[in-house]
């Protein structure tokens, strides 16, 4: 083998290299967790048991002072609808879809989580100023995905009624 | 001789005492415990038992509409003979989804939807009563037949309200997150379990749009309709109310 082809050889193996290594950050965490069966759910049946009943869903304190969230993504709607959250605490979204693919993403920052059946999404989040924030689905998941918004309304701490189970995600519990 | 028996006896009755004690105490606390436990962690709130697993619809699918016809003698004084009632607060029949009143009569026999009339009559209906009844209803024609009395639409289309109800229909209203109605409810898409509402009388779909908006009617799986229902304004309910009952519903999208 002479240098010509093994210096053609080397830098076709190092372009093959640099390819997947700009685009790490597009790996699919839901996608590879759906695949190998990690944090699985049943999706047609997360309102008869588990972690997704109905007055599961919402906002939950941690005794840390941290809370989390859990949310179900469907057809054409976040459930709950609104969620209240205290300002400036580690939040830990757990959210997962019950019919197609959804994303959730927050209006006005980075945050964008995407939702598959079958598996859970989670992802840590923080807001650090008081505001309303819109949520939209950013992933085209049927006839009425347009429509497919809610609203996160973020309180200052000391505001951040003691939620009970069951006025969890009502926004107008304050 | 006797002395020490009586003494063994004694003993025995005194272990037996202590024991029947510390079993007592046992219970006790273990039935403390999980009245204690139940307090702080509420039981699930589950809205429905029906999940739309391939079994599910199998089973609600398998019914003989034969069968159905002879049962659905007794449902005729309220919903009609033809599956169109002729008062506007008893739901039509003809033309919903098979799935939709099979779940409907699912969540009335396990007491998920409340209600004094269809409660009791669902009650005495068996799993297989029910799989035939919907079997039948679902074989009724939709479209008008001259030679049947049937009274639908009710009432005429109002036309004050159609502008706000027709948008909401085709378009729902994104700025607020409200899904266009027909696409769950058609006749562009639906989905298991959710009843076509081309046909359905307007008093009907108002107290049904108020009941979920209260929450005084919450079998919905995942609560869309309790979420939606609540979204809406009171001008809204009425206004949808309206034209579905005017049988506007088969408009968007449909060849009718």
């Amino acid at each position: 083998m002479n240098w010509r082809k093994l210096r053609t050889l080397l830098l076709t193996v190092l372009i093959l290299c640099l390819i997947p290594a700009t685009r790490y950050y597009q790996i699919d965490v839901p996608l590879l967790r759906l695949l190998r069966g990690s944090h699985r759910v049943d999706p047609l049946s997360l309102h008869l048991t588990g972690e997704f009943v109905e007055n599961n869903l919402g906002t939950e304190q941690n005794p840390d002072g941290s809370v989390t969230v859990r949310m179900i993504a469907q057809q054409y709607l976040f459930i709950p609808n609104c969620i209240l959250i205290p300002a400036g605490v580690p939040v830990h979204l757990r959210i997962t879809s019950a019919d197609a693919v959804h994303t959730l993403a927050f209006n006005g920052t980075n945050y964008s989580v995407k939702v598959l059946p079958g598996t859970i999404s989670e992802a840590q989040l923080n807001f650090p100023h008081p505001g309303k924030y819109k949520t939209t689905c950013r992933e085209f998941c049927g006839a009425g995905h347009y429509a497919m918004r809610s609203e996160l309304k973020v309180v200052p701490q000391e505001q951040f009624p003691a939620l009970h189970h069951e006025e969890r995600g009502n926004c107008d519990a304050q | 001789m006797t002395r020490n028996k009586l003494a063994q006896r004694t003993e025995k009755f005194a272990g037996w005492l202590s024991a029947t004690t510390l079993a007592l105490a046992f219970l006790v606390g273990v039935a403390a415990t999980s009245l204690l436990e139940a307090r702080d962690n509420p039981p699930d709130r589950v809205p429905s038992n029906v999940a739309w697993t391939p079994e599910t619809i199998a089973a609600a699918s398998a019914g003989d509409a034969f069968r159905g016809l002879l049962l659905a003698k007794r449902c005729e004084h309220c919903h009609g003979a033809e599956g169109f009632s002729s008062v506007g607060y008893t739901p039509n029949l003809a033309g919903i989804d098979k799935l939709a009143i099979w779940k409907q009569l699912e969540d009335f026999r396990a007491h998920k939807r409340l209600s004094p009339v269809m409660g009791p009559i669902a009650e005495s209906l068996s799993s297989r009563d029910v799989a035939d009844v919907v079997a039948y209803y679902t074989k009724l024609p939709v479209f008008e037949d001259p030679q049947d009395n049937r009274v639908f639409p009710q009432n005429p289309p109002g036309a004050n309200h159609a502008g706000i109800a027709s948008h909401l229909v085709s378009f729902g209203d994104g700025e607020r997150g409200i899904p266009p109605c027909q696409a769950c409810h058609g006749p562009v898409a639906y989905r298991p379990g959710v009843p076509s509402l081309a046909t359905q009388n307007a008093d009907y779909v108002l107290n049904q749009l108020e009941a979920f908006a209260n929450r005084s009617r919450a079998n919905d799986i995942n609560e869309p309709m309790r979420t939606v229902a609540a979204l809406l304004s009171e001008d809204e309910r009425h206004a949808l109310a309206e034209y579905y009952g005017a049988g506007l519903g088969l408009q968007p999208g449909s060849s009718k």
